[in-house]
């Protein structure tokens, strides 16, 4: 999959990464049993710290989304795949009524985020 | 042609030109480097080794029994025939036309030097194991009194076949790399893009599976199973296992990488590890790729139609980069289409 990183935004570099593979766990972009790549190589790919790729996939395994075993690194969850298809279609849904009505993504995403406050 | 200087035939004139301009670029692909080493590997080894063979098993000709065994079975010896056929036949008929066939392919497509360590480790390879064998069913014979009294071969089998893997990989080891061969021509403009802020570093990473990898597994096992069964060697049969196995094992799962670095395909185990650094990139593209057709099979591989050098594990999508050098890099990948933008993106961006 593809990881990018903005260094100069605001939220933090673990959380972009780990809002990336959550995306895609919970959009099915990444089935279950996908390996992410090694913390290590990740972080010299994108030139940022290992710790914060760790951080990120520590997160990701405190909601269930991926696994960490040692020595296989960081493995998408069956339950992240199963789990989350009626968020999937509850989005999608969102997303349909969101573009009928004409509103924004801005928009759209304020209402989200002002709804699961 | 006569280039017409009436207008409407203009295009006409822009085709040759781009015609010219497309064959200087085939002159400077043809232009391989290291063909002195590549004919050392290639050529002079394997005939070192199957000269020396030949010259021992003549020195000592006089101690071997008239006939001699040519062929062994479970059983032992149980073929005989002249003194030709146990040794001439078997080092002219394999190893020259290997050599010769893997000396032209290094030195006419060896612009990678996947290519030209696959040529080399593959002519040592051959010339060591048919050697080996060779040295082993003379010694098997020296001072017998009969042929039928030849002794078994399986330790010289064995031992050939480490050999000859361990010279292959030294001769691949020790072949020339590549030279550094950056370029500052940016990726031609109708090569796919991906948008990326300034700021914004990317890398995209993803796995690659060799298609088909039970029957693979199952066809070793058999092997392996009909050897210990005809050897009655649980031993042989074991190392067969192990030495045909690994090298197959560690090509089967391949990680790909494009990051600021450049392209890296590398077998989950480490090594091989192919990279292209992102200087060297002219441009990457997606196509379907035909493993049998263009490469003649699976793994790594290179073309002898094209040179194009390339980790080829199924049929379908690959990133297919050109490289600086008259080089070409294949390499097949789900989501092609990402991990190219992305690289002619980053290299883009570099220059």
């Amino acid at each position: 999959m593809l990881f990018r990183i903005d260094p100069t935004a605001g939220e933090p570099i673990f959380a972009q990464l780990a809002a990336q593979v959550r995306s895609a766990v919970t959009l099915g972009r990444l089935a279950p049993g996908t390996r992410l790549p090694a913390a290590r190589d990740l972080a010299t790919s994108l030139d940022i710290n290992v710790h914060t790729v760790l951080r990120a996939y520590q997160d990701l395994r405190d909601e269930g989304l991926v696994e960490l075993r040692r020595g296989r690194g960081a493995v998408v969850t069956d339950r992240a795949g199963a789990d989350f298809v009626p968020l999937r279609v509850a989005l999608d849904a969102v997303v349909a009524e969101a573009r009928r009505l004409g509103l924004s993504p801005d928009a759209a995403a304020a209402l989200l985020r002002e709804a699961l406050r | 042609m006569t280039p017409s200087r009436r207008p409407a035939s203009s295009h006409i004139l822009d085709d040759d030109a781009r015609e010219r301009a497309m064959t200087s670029t085939t002159n400077t692909r043809s232009r391989v480097p290291h063909r002195g080493a590549t004919a050392f590997w290639t050529l002079g080894v394997p005939a070192a080794v199957v000269l020396g063979t030949l010259a021992w098993a003549l020195s000592v000709r006089a101690r071997l029994p008239e006939p001699v065994a040519v062929h062994w079975g479970p059983d032992g010896a149980d073929a005989a025939g002249s003194f030709a056929e146990l040794v001439a036949l078997p080092l002219a008929v394999v190893a020259p036309p290997i050599a010769i066939g893997m000396w032209a392919l290094a030195s006419f497509l060896g612009q990678a030097a996947l290519t030209r360590r696959i040529a080399a480790a593959t002519s040592v390879w051959t010339a060591t194991f048919v050697s080996g064998v060779t040295l082993a069913t003379v010694a098997a014979q020296l001072d017998a009194p009969a042929w039928s009294a030849a002794s078994d071969l399986t330790t010289g089998v064995v031992v050939s076949l480490v050999v000859a893997t361990a010279l292959a990989a030294l001769a691949a080891r020790l072949s020339p790399g590549d030279v550094p061969q950056p370029t500052t021509a940016p990726p031609s403009a109708d090569a796919a893009r991906l948008a990326l802020g300034d700021h914004e570093h990317a890398t995209w990473v993803r796995s690659t599976h060799q298609a088909g990898l039970g029957w693979i597994l199952g066809a070793v096992a058999l092997v392996t199973l009909v050897l210990g069964l005809a050897t009655r060697d649980v031993l042989l049969a074991a190392v067969l296992a192990v030495v045909l196995t690994l090298p197959l094992l560690a090509m089967t799962a391949w990680t790909v990488t494009v990051d600021e670095r450049g392209l890296t395909v590398a077998s989950r185990l480490g090594r091989p590890r192919l990279h292209v650094p992102l200087s060297e990139v002219e441009s990457a593209s997606t196509r379907d790729v035909r493993p049998l057709g263009e490469f003649g099979g699976w793994g790594m591989r290179t073309s002898v139609v094209t040179g194009a050098t390339a980790v080829v594990l199924r049929a379908g999508t690959a990133i297919d980069v050109q490289r600086t050098g008259g080089r070409r890099f294949v390499v097949t990948v789900d989501d092609a289409e990402t991990g190219a933008a992305l690289l002619n993106t980053l290299a883009a961006r570099s220059r």
